[in-house]
């Protein structure tokens, strides 16, 4: 009878998550904390860490079925792989932008193809340790900085990447506040980052409701790849600009793009499980994601130097940085170290400038990329 | 197109960074134009906002 009961309470645990954690589960779990603490604590990017945390915890207690097909986050990954969640989280993003920045001075422009020198040094950098070439281009594209992009072009080319890829470019653009101030610092003197700008010209409403319509027709023109995201970022804009269609725009900005940043915060945490994650792939992907952050943080600055060899009015080059997509982080980076720096500079409208180019940037170097793989 | 080697990977790259450079210096040409735009007319936030 002691033997049948031991036999009872045997099969009873095995039947619980107990019987299957393993240490690696343990890790993700600490891992999915430690994003928690950095929101609550430090205060980074908590709208996508808390989710993406706490979904990471509960994708690693093993048992039940919200990770396996037919799963609660299995749903909310599916629209994920999909594509459908990337371009209403740009709808979202478009609405609440103000491109006013970078139509008025379209010079700084450039700096959101200057700054994105990291997605090539990651792609090159990961082709040499094994990657296809279509993974390294997707792994590469984390040094865009901007989420939705880079699970856009994951997904069409190496959609088994995708939780590293995705989790290595939510996580790298909340900690920028981390990882882009000691780069600025090592290549710029103090008197560079004390540099004022001059105000900016003011933006006509006609120009902001123009503006969506040209872009979008020039970038799915030369890019029709990723249209669905910038004919989405363009729709919000436009639904924001025009000014008499409110509602939508703040449906667009607010209660829609509230659900999908619930939906993808939970997709990305439940990639998270350990049983995939704890490869050595994973831990190649994420430092090859920082090695491209830290590139093309340089670049954006090192972009801004040489114009300014060229320019008569020059530029602060902590603007450069801002050229990484990641709205409006990059920019905020920016202005805080110029604000330590020199308490009278105050650089956020001008960094918003080449932040929003770097949307941009990031979409023209991913449509090339799916272009030249010969992906549509 | 590129082939699967690390050469592809540089070739890619070189190709990719200089050529964004190219579209978005367009852009930016586009956009240094859109100041003209206001000679067609001046648009009411006010007008807007009373809808329809």
């Amino acid at each position: 009878m002691w033997d049948q009961l031991l036999t009872f309470l045997q099969a009873l645990l095995d039947q619980t998550g107990a019987a299957k954690f393993w240490w690696g589960n343990a890790v993700m779990i600490l891992v999915g904390g430690t994003m928690i603490y950095l929101a609550l604590a430090k205060k980074y990017e908590p709208f996508l860490l808390i989710g993406i945390g706490f979904a990471c915890i509960v994708s690693n207690v093993p048992g039940s079925d919200l990770i396996l097909p037919g799963g609660l986050f299995h749903y909310a990954y599916q629209g994920v792989a999909l594509l459908i969640i990337p371009p209403l989280i740009f709808l979202g993003v478009g609405a609440m932008t103000d491109f006013g920045p970078m139509i008025a001075n379209p010079k700084l422009v450039i700096l959101g193809a200057g700054a994105h020198l990291g997605i090539f040094v990651a792609l090159i950098g990961a082709k040499a340790i094994g990657f296809s070439i279509a993974e390294s281009g997707a792994i590469g594209i984390i040094g865009g900085a901007d989420g939705p992009m880079a699970i856009f072009v994951t997904m069409k080319l190496a959609p088994h990447l995708l939780p590293q890829i995705s989790v290595a470019a939510y996580s790298y653009m909340a900690l920028m506040p981390l990882i882009q101030p000691p780069v600025m610092k090592l290549l710029t003197s103090k008197k560079e980052r004390e540099m004022t700008m001059p105000p900016m010209r003011k933006v006509s409403r006609l120009e902001k409701i123009i503006f969506p319509i040209v872009l979008a027709v020039i970038v799915n023109m030369f890019f029709p790849g990723v249209a669905p995201l910038i004919t989405m970022l363009m729709l919000g804009n436009l639904l924001k600009e025009v000014l008499m269609v409110d509602r939508l725009a703040r449906t667009a900005g607010g209660g829609l793009m509230n659900v999908i940043t619930i939906t993808l915060t939970l997709a990305i945490g439940s990639t998270m499980a350990a049983d995939s994650f704890v490869t050595l792939k994973t831990l190649e992907i994420v430092l090859l994601g920082l090695i491209a952050f830290v590139f093309g943080t340089g670049s954006g600055v090192l972009t801004a130097k040489i114009m300014n060899l060229f320019m008569k009015n020059k530029i602060n080059p902590l603007l450069g940085s801002a050229g990484i997509a990641s709205v409006p982080i990059a920019a905020r980076v920016s202005h805080v170290v110029a604000n330590r720096a020199n308490p009278e500079n105050f650089l956020i409208y001008h960094a918003m400038g080449p932040n929003l180019a770097g949307v941009f940037g990031t979409a023209i170097s991913g449509g090339i990329m799916l272009a030249l793989l010969g992906v549509q | 197109m590129i082939p699967d080697t690390v050469e592809g990977a540089i070739l890619l790259s070189v190709i990719d960074f200089f050529l964004s450079f190219i579209i978005i210096g367009g852009i930016g040409v586009v956009l240094s134009l859109f100041p003209y735009l206001n000679r067609l007319g001046e648009v009411s936030d006010h007008d807007l906002k009373a809808g329809h």
